[in-house]
Parts: C-alpha cells; structure tokens; sequence
C-alpha cells in the first residue's frame, strides 16, 4: 500500500478536511456561526489591516516571547542551583513539585488583580505556567549524570568549575531542551489563557467583540493566524530539541 | 619510582559495625619503565588501590610517594588513568575527547592538535577522530580512552581492567598493541586485571592480592621483553607461569566465593 | 540528611504564611488584593460546612464528567480505527499530534459563538482537550501489540473481539490509562480555566464573580477549595491509573 506516500496522504487528509469544512459551511452553516474557509481567507486582509488588531496579536507574541525567555532563564538557574546539590535538592524539589502540581489557572484572577490587565499579568502568568516544566527538565538532566565521567574529568586534574562547565552542562543540555519545548508549550497556553481571560482590551477584547457580533470569518481569522504562530513557535522548539540532542539519540 | 608504604584503605568508619576494610597495609614498589599487574580475587582492593595511588582515595593508613613526593589527589601531571566503564564524553567527538585531558592539564591551546592526533595514530583511531563515541566499537572505545591518557603525557599509566568488557579477541590484540607501545614510550603502568593469561602475557611482575582485606601475598616474575610477541602468548613459560598464579589464586577465590 | 531538608521544606511553609500574616498588617496590602489569612480560613470552613458553594461544584463536575466521558471515548474510538493499518498510523499520528500541538483554548471563542455561554461551551472545549491524549495514547498502546501474540491467536480461531479483549486490550491498556489521566486531568484545568474566562457558572465563574465584587477573603477560601479539588482529582486519577495498569498485568 505504498502508492501515495505518508507525508502526501497527510496533505491529502488537510485538503479533504478543508474541502469538507467549505461545502459543509456553505450548504448547511448558519453565517452567523459558521463560515467556509474561503471567508475566513478573504477575511484576513482586512481584519490585519486594522493597526488595533494587529497591535492586539503583536502584543501577544512579544508577551510570549518574554514569558519565555524569563521562564528559560529562571527555570535553569533554578534548576541548577537545586539539582547540583543532594541537599538542596531533597529539601527544595518536593515543594517545585507541590507548585507545579497546583492548577493555576485558579489563581488567574490573583495574577490579574495584582499587575493589572497589561501585558505584565500575561507575561507574569505565562512565566508561573513555563517555569515548572523547565525546572524539572534541568533537574533531571544534572541528576542522571554518570559519576564516572565526573571520575575520570577529576582524574584528569578539572577543576570544580571546569566539571561543571564541560561535564555537567553538556549533558544535561538534551534534558534542558526538552524542558524548553515543553515549558513552550506551557508558556503559549499561559499567556493565551490569561489574553483571553482580559476581556476589555488586547486579544480577549477582540475574541468576546467578534463572538458578541456574530461574525465569525473575523474570529475564525484571528484565531488561524495566532494558531500559526503557536504551532511556529512550538515546531522552533522542537527543531532545536531535535539538534542539540544530537548525541544523545545516536 | 612509585613507593607503597602501609597503604591500607577502610570504608566507613572505625566502630561502625558495617566497616568495610578493602586493604591492609600494603607495601610494594613499581619501578621506572615498568608494566606491574594486580591481581586478585573480587573485591580484593585492587581497584581502590589503583584509585588510591592516583590520588582519587586518600588511603586510611599508610602513603604513596611518587619520585619521593607524596600523593595528596589528582595528579594529571604525572598520572593518568584509563577506567573499564566507558568515560568518553558523549556529547564530544573522539578528537575532542583526546583534547579535553589537556584543557583541564592546562597545555597551552596550540599544542593541543598534534598531541591529540599523536595519541590517536599511537592506538590506529586516527580515522576516526571525527566521529562521536556512541559510532565506535567497544575496542575502539577503550582505544579513545588510552589516546586521551596518553595526551596527557604522562610518566605513569594507571589501568583498572581497561579490556574487561571486550571479546576475548579484541582484547589479546589490544594487549599486544599496549606492549608495543610500553616498548616505544617506556611509560610506567600499573594495570589491575582479573585474567590470568592477561597479567603474565603483558606485566613483568604480576602483584597477587590476597582476598579481602586485601594484601600482597606475592610477587611473581615474568623475565621476557616489550615488544611481547605473539608467540609468547602460546609458549609453555607463559604456560608455566599461567599455572603458578592459578595456584596462587585459587585459595583465594575460594575464599570469596562461599 | 532527611531531616533537615523536611525542616526546610517545613521552615519554608511557615516563612509564606508569617509573610502572607505580615504582609496583610493593617497599613501594608491593599486587602483587596492579598486579604489577611484568618479571614480566608474561616470562610474556607464556612464553604465547607454550608452548602453554597455546591450549585457551581455540581455545574463543573457535571461539565468535566460529561466532557471526558464523551471526549475519551471518541479518543479510543478514533485511535482504534487509525490503529487498524500500519500505513494509517504513519500518515494520521503525526497529523493528530500536530494538532495536539495548537493550543486549545484557541478554540473556546469558536465554541462560545456556536454554544453560547452556558455550560455546554465548556463540555465542547473539555471534550477537544480530553480527545487528543487519548487518541494519541491509545495508537501508541495499540502499536505496542506483539504482531506475534496476534497472529498466533487468529490461527487459533480468534474472532475479532475476543483478540481485542484477550490480547489487545491488556497490552495496550496501561498506555491507554495514562491518556485518560491525562486527557481527564487538562479538560478539568482548561474547563475551569474557561469557566473564569466567560461562563454564567461553575467553580471558575464563582471565583471570579467573587472577584468582581470585591469579595477577596470569599475569593481566596474559593481558590483554595479549587486548589485543593484539583489536587484531589489529580490524586484519585493518578490512583486509578496505577490500580488499572496493575490488573492488566
């Protein structure tokens, strides 16, 4: 059954999907809940030559992009400075775990009601959901560390920061990445959650106006093109997990 | 050139009902240029004794003085090692693992590339130097492994049963090739080993350890010249000298083994 | 060792509580914002006692059950077909987990347009999200079937449901399992996370109602009950899991 190869028979699958979703919004959808995908294309020229809207979606992004970044950078040296230390790490890891364990998506409106409905709650959110995973990710990496290469790197007279900076962290490097791309994901969910949850400016504003007027090609537009971007954002993550973890898979 | 005076190596401590003493009081010297093998029933110390001249364990009594100075840790200067377990970072290529030895060693950055590609042509990896560990046979492994101890270029080789994970064929050509190159570079090496034909094909005094708490029960001696050759691996003195360590050992792993 | 790291585990809850105590001192917090923690506690001991709060519980469980049931079994069902060819998994996993990859939630708008605000918006995103680790699990289990097993029986004159019940499902159910934690754990998280974002009731809807009016120490002995529901529900699903991939070994 080789005739059509998987990737093809994929896109064969899309185009069948999107084939369906016009003839099926046409004869049967409502116009005022549903619309075809030609609508929706014919609607993002005009829904992003609208500065606020596009504002609204850059904001967005630029609150992903520093969530993450701020996620990153804390999530490793917090996972480092726990991870490296038997101590720290039987004292402090079980309270991470605890807050990572805790839904929090209950404290939204804390977040909200104490930075306001800028991009600091968004960000300050997005950071609190993409922390975690990373923490675990790097704590991981430095704890399974073979001590025997530690052995012979000391056996050749490194130097404590010397082990640490060329045995410690090039292992742990394909761990990390991995908690990168899913702290990502959780880090996108963040920020999208609590844009939505702000329903008096940004894109929460926009999503509620567009529902509240019945006009879905503007909501279905809005909502394709910020799915573009996550699923850019989350496949970059990947490629770069694939990559650096070269080694580790061979 | 190397003195072991008294070395004797205990774990936990003196009144813990689960202290382990793994050697006792040890004296032996390894002289310049040679090849010592130790030998001995598991668990007999030899490893720790290897760990302990090389500075990696403080032993509980006794010392080690290398040229009259005392081992007080690592010694990449003098001393390299090479493991059983496979230590190559995985994450470096061959070549680069050759090199890292001599960053921690300190050797200025533009020697780096001929000493590295000098230990490689000395164990036959020089087509490989561009590859990762995990693309590399076990041999080749340990071949990697001596490169990069030889780049340290160092008087002393310590060797904790570096073959033990190889075929019984990949290691009696890796012993030949160790001759040759002890021949050619004249390094000291103290090797730990648990085969029998190894020990007498490669050392000239063979160190047998008694079971635990380990201690030297008796030094043999092999009277025949680096480069060894094939043949001597089939020849009645190696033969003879084979038996003798089996009769010395046999007790002794009886004893370990209830 | 041990014990001085639960002495600073220990240490650390009674550093955020003398903080949180601190920090609500008259003259410093806007109560507002962080209300002090006695009142909290004992509105936490009102919620549990009377029955307010049940309503808006009831409104939830009933969306997250609904939600799961239907999105888990569609998961199963679907991930069963794709499993059915080797060719078919090639070409649709991947497809499956790349829509796994955008997040959901980008979908409630949609819902709340077709659904409106009532619960039903909730059931559909919970059923989106709770659809994907199944279905993708249960591929994954099914394709850790020995080809071997189920040849063997075939040859034996097994119908098609009994190689599903006796050789199939055991393999594959401990994977399965894990994708109903899973796929049951985020519905529970996203649905009460879009309760709060648009909703007439429910759990999330009740906090932030609380919220709005000004009713911060309410707000905060709800979000703890929150808190400590989604704890249980994580606990009792992560039990059953165990307890179902033990008896299908």
């Amino acid at each position: 059954m080789g005739a059509v190869s998987a990737g093809n028979a994929r896109l064969l699958v899309i185009a069948g999907l999107l084939v369906l979703w016009e003839i099926g919004a046409r004869l049967f959808g409502d116009p005022l809940f549903i619309c075809p995908p030609s609508a929706v294309v014919l609607a993002l020229g005009p829904l992003f030559s609208d500065p606020k809207v596009v504002h609204a979606v850059a904001i967005t992004v630029f609150e992903m992009v520093v969530a993450f970044a701020v996620a990153v950078g804390f999530g490793l040296t917090v996972g480092l400075a726990v991870g490296l230390q038997g101590f720290t790490k039987g004292a402090i890891m079980p309270v991470i775990l605890l807050l990572y364990a805790i839904p929090q998506t209950t404290i939204l409106p804390l977040f909200v009601l104490g930075f306001g409905i800028g991009p600091e709650a968004k960000i300050a959110f997005g950071v609190s959901q993409g922390i975690f995973p990373v923490i675990v990710s790097t704590v991981a990496g430095v704890a399974n560390l073979p001590s025997s290469l530690v052995t012979a790197a000391r056996s050749m007279g490194a130097s404590r920061l010397q082990v640490l900076q060329t045995v410690v962290l090039p292992h742990m490097v394909p761990c990390f990445f991995t908690g990168m791309r899913l702290g990502m994901t959780a880090v996108l969910l963040g920020v999208l959650i609590a844009e939505l949850y702000v329903s008096t400016a940004g894109l929460g504003y926009y999503t509620r106006h567009f529902a509240q007027s019945f006009s879905p090609p503007n909501l279905f537009a809005l909502i394709a093109v910020l799915a573009a971007i996550a699923v850019t954002l989350n496949e970059l993550c990947r490629i770069a997990e694939r990559r650096f973890s070269r080694w580790h898979q061979a | 050139m190397i003195r072991i005076e008294g070395v004797g190596h205990a774990f936990g401590e003196a009144g813990n009902p689960r202290r382990v003493v793994a050697l006792e009081s040890t004296t032996f010297e390894v002289a310049r240029g040679e090849l010592l093998c130790l030998i001995g029933p598991s668990g007999c110390g030899k490893s720790t004794l290897l760990n302990v001249i090389g500075g990696l364990a403080t032993p509980s009594t006794g010392r080690v003085t290398i040229d009259g100075q005392a081992v007080k840790g690592p010694s990449p200067q003098k001393v390299a090692f090479v493991f059983q377990d496979n230590t190559l970072f995985p994450w470096r290529t061959v070549i680069d693992n050759v090199k890292l030895g001599m960053v921690y060693q300190g050797v200025p950055k533009s020697e780096h590339d001929d000493r590295a590609r000098e230990s490689l042509q000395a164990v036959g990896l020089m087509e490989f130097a561009d590859h990762y560990p995990a693309q590399l046979s076990g041999g080749m492994k340990q071949r990697a492994q001596l490169a990069r101890a030889l780049g340290l270029r160092t008087e002393i080789l310590l060797m904790d049963e570096p073959f033990a994970a190889l075929d019984e064929q990949t290691r009696m050509v890796l012993g030949e090739d160790l001759s040759v190159l002890l021949a050619k570079t004249g390094k000291t090496i103290v090797f730990v080993t648990h085969s029998l034909v190894e020990a007498v094909f490669l050392a000239d005094r063979v160190a047998v350890l008694t079971a635990r708490p380990g201690k030297i029960k008796t030094i043999i001696n092999v009277d025949e010249g680096h480069p060894r050759k094939s043949d001597f691996m089939t020849s009645p003195k190696l033969g003879a000298l084979r038996n003798e360590l089996y009769e010395l050992l046999h007790d002794e792993i009886r004893k370990t083994v209830r | 060792m041990k014990l001085a790291q639960r002495l600073v585990q220990l240490g650390i809850l009674i550093a955020v509580l003398a903080a949180w105590y601190a920090l609500t001192l008259p003259g410093r917090v806007n109560p507002i914002l962080l209300p002090p923690p006695g009142p909290v506690f004992h509105d936490f001991g009102v919620l549990l006692t009377t029955r307010s709060i049940w309503p808006d519980l009831l409104v939830t469980i009933y969306e997250w059950v609904v939600a799961f049931a239907v999105g888990a079994a569609a998961g199963c069902i679907v991930g069963y077909l794709v499993s059915l060819t080797p060719y078919t998994v090639r070409v649709l996993d991947p497809l499956l987990a790349g829509f796994y990859s955008v997040p959901a939630i980008l979908l409630f708008p949609l819902y709340l347009l077709f659904f409106g605000l009532g619960p039903a918006s909730k059931i559909a995103i919970g059923m989106t999200i709770a659809f994907f680790p199944v279905a993708l699990n249960t591929i994954a289990g099914l394709g850790l079937v020995n080809r071997g097993y189920v040849t063997a029986a075939r040859s034996m004159g097994a119908s098609e449901l009994q190689l599903f019940s006796t050789v199939m499902l055991p393999a594959a159910l401990p994977v399965v399992l894990t994708g109903f934690r899973l796929g049951g754990i985020i519905a529970f998280m996203t649905i009460l996370g879009c309760e709060m974002i648009s909703s007439l009731s429910g759990l999330g809807h009740r906090i932030v109602e609380l919220g709005e009016n000004m009713e911060p120490t309410q707000m905060f002995a709800n979000i703890i009950f929150a808190v400590l529901l989604a704890v249980a529900i994580n606990v009792g699903v992560s039990f059953a899991e165990a307890r179902g991939q033990r008896w299908a070994r």
